[in-house]
């Protein structure tokens, strides 16, 4: 069984939606100044 | 972060994120995800459940957050006293209460489910079940050491009841010690080392590509072709849909009860928003990255497509106490993987079992003014007590029906309370406000809509259709041997005695409270 091209995007597109997310958490959990 | 009064509080936000986290992130994660996936559609799959992700779970952990932090205001820990402070009617106290009988009945078993993997992590790094050189022989290793069979490497339940102890022991340690210094310690310690243990092995995994050359269809990539690869004609079949609606609602351990314990120890003005959704992609980067990239495709390089699929469908179980123990056997430091892939899964389970235990004491704790030490004292009785079922009748099936009612369809039932409670009783003007308040970054007001129709319509299709697949013929016993039926029927016969109990407890609580306060 091969990977195909679909399985790439599809493989691709979910881990690059879920570290974009994970990098936006982050970086406003851990940088981003608290109002308080 | 400041206290809120005389209760206890969080040391810092990355250690409540991390704490949440860690309650979210368990056992499904590695094992349940992947073999959902490739059973029901591959890369597919991904569609509906980044949906659900949208629709179902990131509502419902706002949601819990928000009744968590909203009830720490009013000094209530557990589910009871947050409905009660949410919805002025007498029978607000009793939905929750359903919080707290959920959240101890899956203390119970998953301490027990836990203590396997801490046992199993021993027999890696000593080699115990090295020279076991098929599924069967693997099987009979794993079954006899939860006394389900006697086999030449175990013969009682003796090392399974220790490991249980010493789970048990940790479990309780841990919430002896407290919020701060107890349970966001021990996130601190357990987050990232599991996260560390599963890119080393997802590293390994990756660089693994074909072991064996005479057959080269045994892949690492095949195993994520088997994963990935999309059936695009699936998307048209309803159980695909409520196969993803209920991965992603078991996996951010939603209607538990758990996450708003956590939450009430913050401040009425402490960010929930980004918190929230921090929680759950930290839970999403543990399941889909990591979850996906270990188990599935390191068994397929091994023992191919076919093999795998016929192992898995023993359940996540088989696939992670069988399976990965052959593949352990056949790679260089093979103990050590073994080591850490175990020990990472008793990280996700010791961090999810403690915010199971949490709900319940926080409720002796603030409702009956009892100390920490009382309160932890009281519930490792009771829990020591139940765990003796789970471990002595396990092979007759007590672990799996408490599993069911409680672990399966009582969240989703327990979800669909309180999103009614919060979305509709206390308004969903009122609920958008609470949420929103404090808020690192704003809700979208698109998710007031979704909160108040669409996630409890979700919540309200999955009930209706398990209970018409599962629930009834469940109810019924049906398929059940007549030698299990009476563990089967003491099992229900104890659950309701529990929710009883709870009920009775509220009740004594709210008079107390009647008499000495109002």
């Amino acid at each position: 069984m091969e990977l195909r091209t679909e399985g790439y995007i599809f493989l691709i597109a979910s881990w690059s939606f879920i570290i974009g997310l994970l990098i936006f958490c982050y970086k406003k959990v851990l940088f981003d100044k608290k109002k308080d | 972060m400041a206290t809120n009064n005389e209760r206890e509080n969080w040391g810092s936000r990355i250690g409540l994120i991390l704490a949440v986290a860690g309650n979210a992130v368990g056992l499904g994660n590695f094992l349940r995800f992947p073999v959902q996936a490739a059973q029901n559609g591959g890369g597919a799959f991904m569609i509906p459940y980044f949906i659900f992700f949208l629709i179902l779970g990131i509502p419902l952990m706002w949601i819990e957050w928000g009744i968590g932090r909203h009830g720490g205001k009013y000094k209530h820990g557990s589910t009871p006293g947050m409905f009660d402070a949410l919805w002025k009617n007498r029978a607000a106290k009793y939905f929750g209460s359903f919080g707290l009988f959920i959240s101890f009945i899956i203390l119970v078993y998953y301490t027990y489910l836990t203590s396997w993997t801490l046992g199993f992590s021993f027999f890696s790094i000593t080699k115990m079940y090295f020279g076991l050189e098929n599924f069967s022989d693997m099987k009979s290793f794993l079954y006899s050491y939860q006394g389900r069979e006697v086999s030449s490497s175990f013969s009682n339940i003796t090392p399974a009841y220790i490991f249980m102890i010493l789970t048990f022991a940790a479990n309780f340690f841990v919430l002896y010690k407290g919020v701060s210094k107890g349970i966001e310690k021990l996130a601190k310690i357990a987050l990232p080392a599991l996260f560390i243990f599963a890119i080393i092995i997802a590293i390994r995994v990756f660089t693994l590509g074909t072991p064996n050359q005479n057959l080269p269809e045994n892949s690492i990539m095949s195993g994520f072709a088997f994963i990935w690869n999309p059936d695009l004609s699936s998307l048209g079949d309803p159980k695909i849909w409520l196969a993803a609606a209920g991965q992603i609602f078991f996996t951010l351990s939603v209607g538990m009860g758990a996450i708003q314990a956590y939450a009430s120890y913050l401040r009425p003005k402490d960010d929930i928003v980004l918190s929230g959704l921090t929680t759950a992609t930290t839970n999403e980067f543990a399941e889909v990255i990591l979850g996906g990239s270990i188990a599935i495709p390191i068994a397929v390089a091994f023992f191919g497509v076919t093999i795998t699929t016929q192992m898995a469908a023993g359940g996540a179980f088989d696939l992670g106490f069988a399976t990965l123990p052959l593949v352990f056997e056949r790679l260089p430091f093979g103990q050590i993987f073994g080591f850490m892939w175990f020990l990472l899964l008793f990280f996700a389970g010791i961090t999810s079992s403690v915010a199971m235990g949490q709900p319940i004491i926080a409720f002796l704790e603030d409702e009956f003014g009892l100390s920490k030490k009382k309160a932890v004292a009281s519930i490792a009785t009771l829990t020591f007590i139940c765990i003796q079922f789970v471990v002595f009748y396990l092979k007759y099936g007590v672990l799996n029906e408490m599993d069911y009612w409680a672990g399966t369809f009582g969240l989703v039932v327990f979800a669909l309370f309180e999103i009614i409670i919060f979305m509709w009783i206390f308004g969903s003007e009122n609920a958008f406000e609470e949420l929103n308040r404090g808020g690192d970054i704003k809700i979208p007001i698109i998710f007031k809509y979704i909160m108040k129709y669409i996630t409890p319509m979700v919540l309200i299709i999955i009930i209706a259709w398990w209970l018409i697949q599962d629930a009834i013929p469940i109810f019924l016993l049906k398929g059940v041997s007549d030698e299990n039926i009476p563990y089967i029927i003491g099992t229900r016969i104890g659950m309701v005695l529990l929710i009883i109990g709870i009920f009775y407890l509220v009740h004594t609580a709210w008079k107390k409270r009647g008499t000495k306060w109002n």
